[in-house]
């Protein structure tokens, strides 16, 4: 690399000792060198594919082996924690134990790591740090969808046909499309509000969530009144947030499958995600499809997020808190959060359920929901995060 | 001068209006060539920055073209478009803690696959952009880290990581100190003739613009009032009708008249 000395203007390096040149024009082979000024500079230029220097990898430069390689070691870990946390608690006597802590826990991954995955995208998506799938009213979205699949074949009111229609339909498929359903009506109310010509306004972002989830929050409550009295206990302990203790296995394998196609898919937006931060304008110019990115991530996270509730109810602050503990631990690129961030929701919700296992039957009560877990974690650690941020930013 | 196909981008005729029957862009036309630097010049709400937004293909234009290249700019898909021409805004800002690297990789988006995972060739253009703007030095550091003047450089630098053949600047130095100013005002006429590129820069220092750029264009209300050399550009009358207000020059030994305000 040949540095000329400046000479008159201060600041302005010349193009040629660098030779970044306009790529796939005709002036390609004649430009690769554009080169300023004196013969001297010419002999001297030179060509970018000479000058690459054979390990000129930065430490912070995110490589194929590093993505290959966090995803090893969330895959290892999330196993360890699964096997371990099978291991604990009361054994039973019914023979099937292994296999329905096995759902259990595979229930709780797949909910956490949809959850935190989905939180990761739309955070960095919208460039708001208070973006998750619960507070911008999707999971509630979705709770309505569910509480309509579960409730309505059993209501006295409603069309005849519907009701028959849907306790015909096998819950596993019916659930998880009718939570779909709530959950992309909720992402179109709260992206509508929001938006105006195509530019997001953060403010109303939240704000239009907030709003959305008590406008479906009385949609459920209503619902309740026309329910079977004997079963609105169930539907109460699930909108708190409850992985089953025998999930079913079409609603598993429906759910899980989403999940993970819902995460990679996501993971694949990771580059464009990460070209967002210098805000729509520079995005865009940089080759970003900014609307049609923000449909599909919205999409997507429609998509997991109805798995989740459809499996485990609402459950709150997981999106949340997740992605702000790994950004403080990976860093800013969401192409290697968004992995990380998907085992850390896993790992955390499988923790966070075993926890409710084990601890429950010790307190006498039977069942702990472990939306009430997150929410009684999270709160505090929330605070203690923003508090810490308003320490650290100089007054 | 050059012919239209040697233009590296053209408008023409274009009018643009946010509501009807309130033009904010009233059949304006400017080609630009490779190796040209142009300062856009006009009073707050002279269409300045939607002008720009217009070459950016950003905003639809109501009438008229903008071309690109021989090409509609509406025509390009964004990566497309987005290896012809880059943007560098006012004021740099990155939502997450991006070290300054990190940023001018950004700018290798349209050029890499989905992933957006680096081969030599990027890390070697990254490293040029980052050498030609000086900022190699504080290639760790976070935007947030940096002076205004620092920031913007790497901003610039990742606007080169594109290898664009056209650069729009919107007012990149308005909140910079002289030596700043100075310094990417010199970049810019050197990146112009050197690259060479076009240069289009929004700007509200007449005096800096008349020094650096090659060519001036005054707008108001829209519509074009003046587009030449600075030295034929500057004048009493020319400003005044520009600006709606009362200017005086001062000349200088070398380079156009300084304006003043009266």
């Amino acid at each position: 690399m040949t540095h000329m000395p400046d000479k008159d203007i201060p600041g302005a390096t010349p193009a040629a000792c660098a030779g970044v040149p306009p790529e796939d024009t005709a002036a390609n082979s004649a430009a690769v060198a554009p080169c300023p000024g004196t013969a001297a500079d010419q002999s001297t230029a030179v060509n970018c594919d000479e000058v690459v220097p054979p390990a000129s990898v930065s430490p912070g430069t995110v490589t194929a082996r590093k993505l290959l390689l966090w995803a090893g070691i969330g895959a290892a870990v999330t196993l360890a924690v699964l096997v371990a946390c099978s291991l604990l608690g009361q054994y039973r006597t019914t023979s099937n134990v292994w296999q329905l802590r096995a759902y259990r826990l595979l229930a709780s991954a797949a909910v956490g790591a949809g959850l935190a995955s989905a939180g990761m995208a739309l955070q960095g998506l919208l460039r708001n740090p208070l973006s998750e799938p619960y507070i911008l009213g999707i999971s509630s979205g979705a709770g309505v969808g569910v509480i309509a699949g579960l409730g309505v074949p059993f209501m006295a009111v409603g069309p005849q046909w519907l009701r028959s229609f849907l306790a015909q339909t096998p819950f596993w498929a019916s659930t998880p499309v009718l939570a779909f359903g709530g959950a992309l009506a909720a992402c179109v109310v709260v992206y509508g509000i929001a938006q105006r010509r195509g530019r997001l306004d953060s403010y109303s972002l939240i704000l239009s969530g907030v709003i959305v989830n008590i406008f479906n929050g009385a949609i459920m409550l209503t619902m309740y009144l026309f329910l079977d009295p004997y079963r609105i206990s169930d539907f109460a302990r699930w909108s708190m947030g409850q992985i089953p203790e025998a999930p079913d296995s079409g609603l598993l394998l429906v759910c899980c499958s989403c999940t993970l196609v819902g995460w990679l898919l996501m993971f694949a937006q990771g580059s464009a995600i990460n070209a967002l931060a210098l805000g729509d304008e520079v995005a865009a110019s940089s080759g970003v499809p900014v609307h049609r990115l923000r449909v599909l991530v919205f999409v997507l996270t429609g998509v997991v997020t109805a798995s989740a509730v459809a499996l485990a109810g609402p459950i709150g602050f997981v999106g949340l808190i997740v992605p702000h503990i790994c950004r403080m631990i990976a860093g800013p690129d969401h192409r290697k959060l968004l992995i990380v961030s998907g085992f850390a929701g896993a790992i955390f919700l499988m923790l966070a359920d075993t926890l409710c296992r084990t601890v429950g039957p010790a307190l006498g009560v039977n069942k702990i929901p472990v939306g009430i877990v997150t929410a009684l974690c999270g709160g505090p650690f929330f605070i203690y995060l923003l508090r810490r941020r308003l320490r650290e930013t100089p007054v | 001068m050059t012919t239209p196909a040697e233009h590296a981008i053209t408008a023409q005729d274009v009018s643009f209006s946010y509501r009807p029957g309130h033009n904010v862009l009233d059949s304006l036309s400017l080609a630009v060539a490779a190796g040209q630097f142009l300062s856009l010049l006009g009073p707050n709400g002279s269409g300045k920055s939607t002008l720009l937004r217009c070459l950016l293909g950003e905003l639809r234009v109501a009438s008229g073209k903008v071309m690109l290249d021989g090409r509609d700019v509406q025509k390009y898909s964004p990566r497309e478009l987005a290896r012809l021409v880059a943007y560098v805004p006012q004021f740099p800002r990155s939502a997450f803690a991006f070290t300054a690297r990190e940023i001018v990789m950004l700018g290798r988006f349209a050029h890499m696959g989905q992933l957006g995972l680096a081969g030599p060739k990027d890390l070697a253009i990254v490293q040029s952009a980052m050498a030609m703007t000086q900022t190699q030095e504080f290639a760790d550091r976070t935007l947030e880290e940096l002076s205004g003047g620092e920031a913007q450089r790497v901003m610039i630098a990742r606007a080169l990581a594109q290898q664009p053949q056209v650069l729009l600047l919107d007012e990149p130095t308005s909140h910079l100190d002289m030596k700043a100013q100075r310094m990417i005002y010199a970049m810019m006429a050197r990146l112009a003739h050197d690259w060479p590129m076009a240069i289009i820069c929004v700007s509200h220092d007449i005096n800096m613009a008349a020094r650096f750029a090659d060519e001036l264009l005054l707008m108001r209300k829209g519509r074009m009032v003046a587009r030449g050399k600075p030295a034929d550009v500057i004048s009493h009358d020319v400003l005044a009708q520009t600006y709606d207000t009362e200017v005086q020059l001062v000349s200088v030994p070398d380079g156009p008249p300084l304006v003043m305000p009266k």
